[in-house]
């Protein structure tokens, strides 16, 4: 800690300075102008920090500490050169003189020939508004102006409300505003928790108290953005680093497999043969869509006597509304989709995110271009404008659904204790490694506290690009849940929801009193079956008992709830008759409830981020904390992303209408340049890795100097720019991918090709992969029969059993939706996903791990849900064979099993097995050929053959 | 006829296994689940840039250990300090009054609610040859006092539950982080390879508050994660099949699943994760065996089960978690942590009630399990942690029965920690005089999982997962302190 402020140091130097000791101007400035002098200079200044003047070492780096300090210890400068951080790794070391020489220099005082007198620091309204912003706003800002009081810039204290000014510069004792603080009259205690502030601590108020006593002097600085001067904190060399030049492709080329090739033939090999067709069909299958083919599709491509078949499989799949279910999931991960908050336990449900979800699966389908796609969800707000249309259209409506993409993010600021300033910086800090991350490869988080260390990304940068989510994400001006959404929609659906909604309301709120009785009444009978010498007078107060905090009970209170639980967990076919009934009553009438909301137009909420065209000011936060505030900047992007010669220009949408800054309008324009650095290569990168398992860069969000280099740079360059020449279109990308020799290639691995290509980095062949937890679950529902391929709408709810076994609920119809349309809350995640390696997303999910374990045997063995399905499954393969006319030989059975679970016929041998297996069940059972068939069912849907995509 | 064939077919599989060159690699996988893109095999044959393989074998640690296993004894919801540990006579003397200084800084963010000074609700008398202080409502815990070295000197950092939950278990203030159980089984492995190895035992009347939050595995692989044996019924989900089926029948679908998984193994070389899987399957068939054996408590003496209080209405549900934790470890389980129903300690209202009946559910059987690893020689080698996610206020908090409790406070509470290399009949730290806050020797949470690690043989700092290309510790950043004066 170096807390010794340049003043106390400078008192203390005099009495050590001696004649020969070495001077700063003599001595040392040529050692670090030589050794530090690349990245510390006037020029460059690496972490704010210029090391070619006296000046420049009080000033320090950003940190906003002096790296010299009163002892050599607690000097930075020498810190980083004894602990050996500095100069860093692979730049001339500093020799042993040289260090003796800057030691002596530091213990003898630091001398200089410069003055010694230090600047006096005078306060200005940039040390007082982040006070005023913390501590103040709350109640005297934007929304609020109690009093008629608003502290947002100094003329406005000046002007002060009802009670006359609220500062009144030189004389901080006759200030309101200072009267109030010290008197602790303000913040108002009663209303510390209801506005999420604290009160200043001393040395705050004494900011405040100085600064109003020098007269409240302001200063213009502007804030910090980049200008068309070259930047001194990031240089033309650290642009170097491949991903951050513009991708270059050569013309001319049709393909991608000569990419490829070409590096197989470097070591001497080639192409794996073609797959054959019917591993073909299914890989493509479950690759665009997340299921395998039915029946009749997989004859139908089978039989299909087209050399380009499989182009026209590609074509009609991309084609297929199950593509976006299947794609649009992978975006939804990006961006760390779930239908709850989180980030504390009691943690709200997020009613209408499948609006987003929708969205998503619809852009998917339709083949959004993707600067389209990016910008209408990263500024969808600021394309139209809505407030200010005669009609809102369907556009207006997308537009701002989109946005919630940067709603998506873990947001524990809904609670009661929990909406301080500090977590509200999380909430925007998780919107950045979204955005870094997902969409630029680009790791941003530690740029939050510090300089990045590896990559050029220097601490102000992040917060310039802090700056571009102020006008929506203002943590001195926080939306609470409750505000944070829009009612708006086309006139139709407004009429629609209007006519329809209320009757079927009013149903529900009488059952649900009906409901609350019920509930009541099954406690009652609970209680009286198990302790009949309990009195009726100690039931009752069981059930008071209930509505009391679980901590605010007496033990007596304890004590009768606890003897309700023991009963209550008793299992259903241990309970007496009557408590059975009585439960049976509970759960009839939430089927009704069910039922009435099923019908009931959803509602016109959109969660929606949206500019509000009063951003307050962003400070650089020093290590990252939000009461340490810094210099003043302005929107911007990374500076190595740009030349650093131009600025980032930002213009309000709306002159004439709403009033918004426009700052993600220019992010989003910005990053969707066709010549962007980073935005095509990510995309085509992680389309490759949904293809081929491995991205080309396989650091998926890493891009970085520390992320790994592409194993085929030509060919990441020469997707890029085919991306952006073909109109940003996903579908296009597949195409490109899928018909190619490298994606038809089978999956099977010779000694050969372990030996030169153990890695599969050069793509030697496909590899075999694993269902993730929507296909295994979507294709379980599919080969059964018991899909239910509705789409879109309120996502399908979940039931917890009272071991922990979460499963969704089926439609009345006794079916599933695909797994896409399930409520995922983030700690009730359904078992069968989260068993097969459904990611926690902290904020968001760029890879997913690929665990096999044994709970997942277990799952797939003992879960009841899977034996039904599985029973069902027998069920159809009966039904199909009769309608075939088939005969009832088990041999017919076995093949028309393996064509629906694996679309292929048995070999010889599995047929074999078969059929000897369907035998020896047949006998263990019973002789119940029926459900001799359900266990051979249930046992091919355990296979690895299942499982794994060839 | 058929059903002796196939039968066969599957001993021939297990018999194959166990030599020639598919023996070496089931052997090799044998036990371990399997994560990740590429495999052991893989990496075998070229281990640089090799995807890391992670199992729960034993690994070696970083320094010599002094606890093998952990049994972590939680006290949800905030035991009070100054009523069970850390007597303090001047509360005592200023009961009734008003708290002397800014009731702003006791703790809660909410200082309207805030009563007066209340003092201890219990007696205390010294207990053992050290001496040492804890209030008549431990009669049985207090017998062991010579075992048992008190932290009074912990603090946390918010005064929430849900936060000082997450704080208390994985370092972090939020949910998404690894848990102490998951850093060590990551760290250690386990010495078992048929039970899970991390444990948790819950309470049968419902999970602790933050649920399976408290055990998670956060960004480590999920094999890391607490596996929770069921109070009720199978004690792992979906342990046991949930339909029901002729054991024949069973036998039948697995040999029948065996042959077609080797088949198509058979087919498939160089994908170690087919073998993996193949064996995640025979884990799961051990495990059902295993598992059921380790949670039989019948193959206990009356004698035990008497000494953990098993079979007495009040400490029986507690007593019997805490004699399946001594079977657990005495397996070779790395870590099984127990949990009370919501937050049994929390005594906003009536504490001197409520204190007392959390104490007769649990005060005697920890005591027994303390006994009981003692006089089976397992106390050395395990670590056993009694303490909740922070201590309760010197002053009393109004509630709809009066000024009758304390509330939260994250300025210092009490754990104790037994066994495992632990310095018995100790008490470290200093509190104030109203039990309020630290003022000498704090030990931080960070302090408390870095002692942990370190009794394990784990150095904090060595123990990392790099995730986006940053070294992740359970420790977090700063540097902590073991405290190294509680270690014997």
């Amino acid at each position: 800690m170096f807390l010794c402020c340049a003043v106390c140091w400078m008192k203390a130097l005099p009495s050590l300075a001696t004649e020969t000791s070495p001077v700063f101007e003599n001595d040392i400035a040529p050692i670090l102008v030589n050794k530090c002098g690349k990245c510390h200079s006037d020029k460059v200044q690496k972490g704010s920090l210029n090391l070619s003047s006296m000046r420049g070492l009080r000033t320090g780096g950003e940190s906003g500490e002096s790296v010299v300090a009163e002892s050599v210890d607690d000097s930075l400068l020498w810190i980083m050169i004894d602990g050996g951080g500095m100069p860093p790794e692979g730049q001339p070391p500093l020799s042993n003189d040289e260090q003796q020489l800057i030691r002596n220099w530091l213990k003898a005082g630091a001398r200089s020939n410069e003055s010694l007198e230090p600047d006096e620091k005078t306060l200005t309204q940039h040390d007082v508004l982040p006070i005023v912003l913390l501590r103040c706003t709350a109640c005297h800002g934007a929304r609020l102006k109690k009093g008629g009081v608003d502290l947002r810039t100094p003329a406005l204290m000046r002007m002060g409300g009802k009670n006359g000014p609220a500062m009144i510069p030189g004389d901080p004792d006759a200030s309101l505003m200072m009267q109030r603080i010290d008197s602790e009259a303000c913040p108002p205690r009663d209303l510390l928790l209801k506005f999420f502030v604290k009160r200043p601590p001393a040395s705050e108020v004494k900011i405040l108290r100085e600064w109003i006593a020098a007269g409240a002097p302001e200063v213009d600085i502007p804030p910090d953005v980049a200008t068309t001067e070259p930047d001194p904190l990031v240089t033309d060399e650290d642009r170097q680093h491949w991903a951050f030049q513009p991708p270059q492709a050569a013309s001319g080329i049709s393909s991608l497999d000569g990419f490829i090739l070409a590096k197989l033939q470097e070591r001497g090999l080639t192409f794996s043969p073609e797959a054959d067709r019917d591993a073909l069909i299914r890989r493509t299958y479950l690759n665009l869509i997340g299921m395998p083919p039915g029946l009749t599709d997989w004859q139908k491509w089978k039989e299909n006597p087209d050399s380009d078949w499989h182009r026209q499989l590609v074509d009609e799949l991309l084609a297929s509304p199950h593509y976006g279910e299947r794609w649009g999931r992978y975006w939804l991960d990006l961006a760390g989709y779930a239908d709850s908050e989180g980030g504390v336990s009691a943690y709200p449900v997020r009613q209408v995110a499948w609006k987003y979800r929708d969205y998503v699966i619809r852009s998917f389908n339709e083949d959004t271009p993707y600067n389209r796609f990016l910008l209408e969800q990263i500024a969808g707000d600021e394309l139209l404008d809505h407030e200010n249309a005669d009609v809102v259209t369907e556009e207006m409506v997308n537009n701002l659904i989109a946005t919630g993409f940067l709603r998506m993010g873990i947001d524990q600021t809904g609670s009661r204790t929990m909406n301080f300033v500090r977590k509200r910086i999380g909430v925007i800090s998780d919107a950045i490694t979204v955005l870094g991350e997902g969409l630029m490869g680009l790791t941003m988080g530690c740029a939050r506290c510090h300089s990045h260390k590896y990559d050029p990304i220097p601490h102000r940068d992040y917060y310039r690009f802090k700056a571009i989510l102020q006008g929506a994400f203002d943590e001195h001006d926080w939306l609470t849940f409750k505000n944070r959404t829009l009612d708006v929609d086309v006139p139709e659906r407004r009429e629609r929801v209007a006519a329809v909604n209320p009757p079927l309301a009013a149903e529900v709120k009488s059952l649900q009193a009906e409901l609350k009785a019920a509930l009541v009444a099954s406690q009652l009978e609970l209680l009286r079956q198990h302790y009949p010498e309990q009195s009726e007078a100690d039931r009752t107060e069981t059930l008071r008992a209930l509505k009391i905090a679980d901590n605010n009970r007496t033990l007596t209170q304890r004590n009768l709830v606890e003897k309700l639980q023991r009963a209550d967990v008793i299992p259903d076919p241990e309970q007496p008759e009557s408590v059975r009934q009585a439960r049976q009553t509970v759960l009839d009438i939430e089927k009704k409830i069910a039922h009435f909301e099923r019908q009931m137009e959803p509602p016109l909420t959109i969660r929606a981020v949206w500019d509000r065209g009063e951003p307050s000011p962003t400070y650089i936060l020093r290590r990252g904390e939000h009461n340490k505030p810094g210099p003043l900047v302005g929107p911007g992007v990374p500076s190595v992303l740009t030349d650093g010669r131009t600025p980032f220009t930002v213009e309000p949408p709306f002159p004439d209408g709403t009033h918004r800054t426009g700052r993600r309008l220019a992010f989003a324009s910005w990053l969707t340049q066709p010549d962007h650095p980073l935005t095509a290569r990510v995309m085509v990168n992680r389309i490759w890795y949904h293809h081929f398992g491995t991205g080309l860069v396989k650091t998926l969000e890493n891009f970085g100097t520390k992320g790994e280099r592409p194993s085929h740079p030509e060919l990441l360059d020469w997707l890029a720019v085919t991306f952006v020449e073909r109109g940003w279109s996903i579908k296009e990308l597949h195409r490109v991918m899928m018909n190619s020799q490298t994606y038809r290639q089978s999956s099977h691995i010779t000694p050969e090709r372990q030996l030169l290509d153990p890695q599969n980095r050069l793509l030697s062949r496909m590899p075999l992969r694993r269902m993730d937890a929507e296909a295994l679950r979507d294709s379980l529902l599919a080969v059964s029969g018991r899909l239910d391929d509705r789409a879109g709408g309120p996502p399908d709810t979940i039931s917890v059993d009272r071991d922990g076994l979460v499963s969704v609920d089926p439609t009345p119809d006794g079916r599933w939706r695909r797994s896409i349309y399930v409520q995922y809350r983030r700690t009730e995640i359904p078992s069968m996903m989260d068993t097969f390696d459904y990611p926690e997303m902290g904020p968001n999910c760029l890879s997913r791990s690929v665990s096999t374990v044994s709970p997942q045997s277990l799952m797939m063995m003992n879960n009841e849900h899977v034996h039904q399905l599985a029973a069902h499954f027998a069920k159809r393969v009966e039904t199909l064979l009769k309608e075939d006319g088939s005969t009832d030989e088990p041999d017919r059975k076995v093949d028309m099993v393996y064509q629906l679970a694996l679309s292929r016929w048995p070999s010889d041998l599995e047929r074999q097995i078969g059929v000897d297996a369907l035998k020896e069940l047949q006998t263990v059972w019973q002789n119940r050929p029926h459900s001799a068939l359900e266990t051979y069912c249930h046992s091919l849907l355990n296979s690895g053959a299942f499982l794994y995509i060839d | 006829m058929h059903r002796s064939r196939l039968q066969n077919s599957r001993r021939d599989f297990f018999a194959r296994t166990s030599d020639g060159l598919l023996g070496a690699a089931l052997t090799h996988l044998l036990c371990d689940d399997y994560f990740g893109g590429t495999s052991a095999l893989a990496a075998k044959h070229e281990p640089v840039n090799a995807a890391p393989v992670y199992n729960l074998k034993p690994k070696p640690t970083h320094h010599p250990a002094k606890a093998t296993s952990v049994i972590q004894l939680f006290m949800n919801g905030g035991p009070s300090q100054m009523d069970l540990f850390d007597p303090k006579p001047e509360l005592t003397r200023l009961d009734g009054k008003p708290f002397p200084g800014n009731v702003e800084e006791i703790g809660n963010s909410d200082a309207e609610d805030i009563g007066v000074m209340m003092g201890g609700r219990y007696r205390f008398a010294r207990h053992g040859e050290s001496g040492m202080w804890m209030a008549d409502i431990l009669p049985y815990t207090s017998q062991m006092a010579d075992d048992i070295c008190l932290i009074n000197s912990m603090w946390t950092d918010h005064p929430n539950h849900d936060n000082a939950l997450y704080k208390i278990h994985s370092g972090r203030l939020f949910m998404g982080y690894p848990t102490l159980g998951a850093w060590t089984v990551y760290g250690l492995g386990s010495e078992n390879q048929d039970l899970p190895a991390y444990v948790v035992l819950n309470d049968p009347l419902g999970p602790p508050k933050n649920g399976t939050r408290n055990w998670t595995a956060g960004f480590l692989p999920p094999l890391y994660q607490g596996t929770r044996f069921r109070p009720t019924g199978s004690p792992i989900l979906n342990l046991k099949p949930q339909y029901e089926q002729p054991s024949e029948v069973t036998e039948s679908a697995r040999s029948l699943l065996n042959r077609l998984d080797e088949i198509h193994r058979k087919d498939r070389p160089y994908y170690p994760e087919l073998d993996a899987r193949i064996e995640s399957y025979s884990l799961a068939a051990r495990m059902q065996l295993s598992a059921g054996e380790a949670l039989d408590l019948s193959r206990e003496s009356q004698h035990t089960h008497a000494m953990y209080g098993v079979g007495d209405e009040l400490t029986d549900s507690f007593g019997r978690r805490c004699l399946l934790a001594r079977r657990l470890v005495e397996r070779g389980v790395r870590f099984v942590q127990i949990f009370l129903e919501e937050q049994p300690w929390d005594s906003h209202a009536d504490l001197e009630a409520n204190h007392r009946g959390a104490c007769l559910r649990t005060d005697k059987p920890v005591a027994g399990l303390l006994q009981d690893l003692k006089q089976r020689g397992l106390l050395d080698s395990t670590l056993v942690i009694w303490g909740g996610e922070f201590g309760r206020t010197p002053t009393t908090q109004a509630s709809a029965n009066g000024f009758s409790g304390r509330d939260h406070n994250m300025q210092a509470f009490t754990s104790w920690m037994a066994g495992g290399g632990i310095k018995g009949g100790t008490s470290y730290g200093q509190t104030d005089d109203f039990g309020h806050s630290v003022v000498e020797n704090p030990v931080s949470v960070h302090d408390f999982h870095a002692t942990i690690l370190h009794l394990l043989g784990l150095h904090h700092q060595e123990l990392f997962f790099e995730r986006s290309g940053l070294e992740e510790r359970l420790t977090g950043f700063e540097p902590p302190r073991v405290v190294h004066e509680i270690v014997s």
